[in-house]
């Protein structure tokens, strides 16, 4: 059985348009379980229900940005060593380290193609 | 992809919307620290799709944006004045930028090379160079031979491990079986099992069988005897409980037992294990022994019923943003015209049962009573649904103030009102052109120059109002200006130069505000820029009694103009009276109706050789009469007896209008003449009526004005 089709995976984004982009590409790569949150609290919400593998989450958000989002798993007792890939509009230092720090797994500038999200995550998982 | 782009463009009219809003707030002085946030993320999340669909442009000119944004937000960039005005600006730009990137057509490259120039040099180098700088990052990978969350499988585990943990998850689910057998009680207490079994079937996927072991043979049959038993199997993720719960009423009125069968085995391959929802939490019922376990009904009046039926659809695999859905307007469309066919099959059907003569009591009527209820219901449930908030159109307005004031070198300030007020969309559409050029007309004729208004001690801001409110039945939208009001003497020197009226000609100042609106009238004395576009009140006027929809002027010198337009919430359907003028069946609005009344011989008077007037209590209204008025009829002798429906207009002309009698009140559905027929005079749409035949709707204000023996402008206009 493939890495694809065990992975499971989260996207948050607060923009329905790359929700849907992002879980297409997701589709694509033959990613069989795909799950989507609008917002940080209900990604939580959602992966408390039902764990998953990895998360990409876009850092710009209303409420609770991307990396407050990973601060949140990170200080989660299931859910602190999930894998998380921020999707960024500018590949802005300061955001970067501020994600390395918080040991964000990788990230990925808009835009970017199907190609380069799928790079993006088999650097974190391994060939999908 | 098609459909994500479309989609793209909604969710940018919306983030357009929240950065005027912000910008807005940032304009009032009400900004916090996170509206420049809000309207920073706006611009940076139409940056992000543009790039996706490889929207250069838009993404070019929404970087600049967003970087100039960001020094603000940063703190390194105060919010003046004039960065606000420059990022109103640019937000039109944005705006156009989407339309263009969605409908196709042209920039003006010199607004946008001022506006990016002018970003830029706001953003300062700083904003460039972090931008330009390489970010250093190494990919972490998360360690696979672990299980690396809580409750996942291995991934890199043997396939043995993978089966043995997605039978864990298959868990969630858990195969039960439900042996339900009412007591003869039930039945007699009113409760109907089928309730029960749909309310099962909401807790998982079940297969219902009723077991006949207990019925006998037909002799020995007793019809108030328990005979009937059901067996349930469910899959489900509710523990028995929950499965007790949906049996809450009954309690003690039936017997059930919940066997638990085992865990739940979807079976098939492992793709299908894959996309079977995850273990949300262990539940110990899973482990229950897989031996019948009979137990009787605990009473049990739970609140947990409701969360837990409320939660449920939560734990789909795909959690669902928002709690909205959008949906074709096409589809919408089909569902009221659908309903306004529903409505008219409904007033059909009672029609012919009333014409079959069953009284009024029996089964059927009062059937028919509750089917009329809910038509109505789904009525206006369907048409909520086509209703939208007037604050799109008004922000669009805020922009053509923007541009209008720049033009014609005013301040002016737009203040809005009652933004949440909704009315159907395809009213919001239409109102669009007419609004725009009623606010270019506030902006170029109704505010005077800054000079002019220093002079007449008024602060130089003009201030443009747009109120919109929910009135008896009907929206009023008024756009307000705080201006120099008509200047009645030019508009009928205007009016005498241009042969509209005869010089002698007695107005009234209502009359003669109305002139504005008859066709070729222009106050401008040359054309400007701005609201000389070729189109005239007229043209407003026309636009607004197409929607169903009447227009009002007041104005007070020195103080400003009001034009008050009045919708009707729906353009579909309308409560109406059903009258009979001579052989014709019509309708009138009910909302234009006052009242009706029957004449007396000394209520009808007459007022010169063609002018009748009614006496209604103190005041005299004009008599109209519908059949000569409409060539139905000749004209009465004697007005005694004649049934009168009393007519109200918003700005407080009334008639009455004499009709042979009145038939019915009901709900018609409006088909609308303009596309075959023009406008009619005096009629607005037609209908049909329950039994079949066609009747015209009348506009009662447009048969006011057109109505012989009344001395209006319109009528002035031709015989002037």
């Amino acid at each position: 059985m493939a890495l694809r089709d065990q992975l499971r995976v989260l996207v948050v984004d607060d923009m329905s348009t790359s929700r849907g982009l992002i879980t297409q590409a997701l589709e694509g790569m033959g990613i069989g379980s795909i799950a989507t949150a609008a917002d940080g609290p209900s990604a939580l919400q959602t992966i408390e229900r039902s764990p998953v593998h990895l998360v990409i989450s876009d850092f710009n958000m209303p409420g609770m940005d991307g990396l407050a989002l990973l601060h949140a798993l990170r200080n989660g007792a299931k859910t602190a060593g999930v894998g998380f890939l921020l999707i960024t509009g500018r590949a802005d230092k300061e955001i970067i380290d501020r994600g390395r720090a918080l040991k964000m797994n990788n990230f990925i500038a808009k835009p970017f193609q199907p190609n380069d999200l799928k790079a993006a995550i088999e650097a974190i998982v391994g060939r999908l | 992809m098609q459909e994500i782009r479309a989609s793209f463009f909604i969710e940018c009219e919306e983030l357009l919307e929240a950065l005027q809003d912000a910008l807005q707030m940032m304009e009032g002085g009400e900004a916090d620290d996170e509206t420049i946030n809000v309207a920073f993320r706006a611009v940076h999340s139409i940056k992000g799709g543009a790039g996706a669909f490889g929207l250069d442009d838009l993404v070019a000119f929404a970087h600049s944006f967003e970087t100039t944004m960001d020094e603000m937000r940063a703190g390194r960039l105060e919010a003046e004045a004039e960065t606000i005005a420059l990022f109103f600006q640019c937000g039109d730009l944005l705006s156009d930028l989407v339309r263009v990137a969605r409908d196709g057509g042209d920039i003006d490259d010199a607004v946008r090379s001022n506006l990016l120039s002018q970003l830029e040099e706001l953003a300062g180098q700083d904003g460039q160079a972090a931008e330009e700088e390489v970010v250093d990052f190494q990919p972490m990978g998360i360690s696979l031979d672990l299980p690396a969350i809580d409750g996942l499988p291995d991934l890199e585990a043997d396939s043995a491990a993978v089966t043995e943990a997605t039978e864990t998850e298959a868990n969630a689910l858990r195969h039960v079986e439900i042996r339900f057998s009412p007591e003869p009680e039930l039945y007699r207490s009113g409760n109907e099992p089928l309730f029960l079994l749909r309310a099962l079937a909401g807790l998982g996927e079940s297969t219902v069988c009723c077991t006949r072991e207990a019925l006998p043979d037909l002799e020995e049959y007793d019809g108030t005897a328990n005979v009937m038993a059901w067996q349930i199997e469910l899959h489900t993720n509710a523990d028995d409980d929950a499965i007790r719960d949906v049996f809450d009423f009954v309690d003690g009125l039936c017997s059930l037992t919940i066997t638990e069968v085992g865990p739940d085995d979807p079976g098939g391959s492992g793709d299908e294990v894959t996309a079977a929802p995850l273990p949300v939490d262990a539940e110990p019922e899973a482990s229950l022994p897989a031996e019948p376990v009979p137990e009787p009904i605990r009473p049990q009046m739970s609140e947990d019923t409701v969360t837990q039926a409320a939660e449920r659809p939560a734990d789909t695999q795909r959690s669902k943003p928002g709690a909205t859905v959008r949906v074709d307007l096409d589809r919408i469309d089909r569902m009221v015209n659908l309903v306004g066919e529903l409505v008219i099959n409904q007033s059909m059907l009672a029609q012919s049962v009333d014409a079959s003569g069953l009284s009024g009591n029996t089964k059927i009527a009062s059937g028919l009573d509750e089917f009329q209820q809910l038509t109505r219901d789904i009525q206006d449930s369907v048409m909520l649904i086509r209703a939208q908030p007037v604050k799109s159109l008004f922000q669009r307005m805020a922009r053509i103030v923007r541009e209008a004031s720049s033009d014609v070198g005013k301040t002016v300030r737009l203040k809005t009102e009652g933004e949440g007020t909704e009315i159907d969309k395809t009213v919001i559409e239409r109102l669009s052109d007419p609004l725009t050029h009623m606010i270019r007309n506030a902006v170029d004729h109704g505010l005077e120059t800054p000079d002019d208004r220093v002079a007449a001690g008024k602060p130089e801001e003009g201030i443009v109002s747009l109120r919109a409110s929910h009135r008896s039945g009907r929206v009023i939208i008024e756009v307000a200006d705080n201006g120099g009001g008509i200047n009645r003497p030019k508009v009928r020197q205007i009016a005498t130069d241009k042969g509209l009226i005869s010089p002698d000609q007695d107005l009234s100042d209502t009359e003669i505000d109305n002139l504005l609106f008859l066709p070729g009238f222009s106050t401008a004395s040359e054309v400007s820029n701005l609201s000389g576009r070729g189109v005239g009140m007229d043209v407003v006027k026309n636009a607004i009694s197409a929607l169903g929809g009447r227009i009002t002027i007041t104005s007070t010198p020195g103080e400003g103009t009001t034009f008050s337009i009045s919708l009707p919430l729906t353009l579909a359907v309308l409560d109406g009276m059903v009258v009979r003028v001579g052989s014709e069946t019509l309708v009138v609005p009910l909302s234009a109706i006052s009242e009706t009344l029957s004449l007396q011989k000394e209520d009808a008077r007459a007022l010169g050789p063609q002018t009748q007037v009614v006496r209604v209590r103190d005041t005299f209204v004009p008599l109209i009469n519908l059949g000569t008025e409409l060539g139905y009829s000749p004209p009465r002798e004697s007005y005694e007896g004649a049934i009168v429906l009393l007519i109200s207009h918003e700005d407080g002309q009334r008639a009455a209008l004499v009709v042979d009698g009145i038939e019915d009140q009901r709900q018609v559905v409006i088909k609308g003449l303009q596309d075959s027929y023009g406008h009619v005079p005096g009629v607005a749409a037609a209908t049909i009526l329950g039994d079949g035949q066609i009747a015209l709707i009348l506009d009662p204000a447009d048969l006011l004005m057109n109505a012989s023996g009344q001395s209006r402008p319109h009528q002035l206009a031709r015989t002037g």
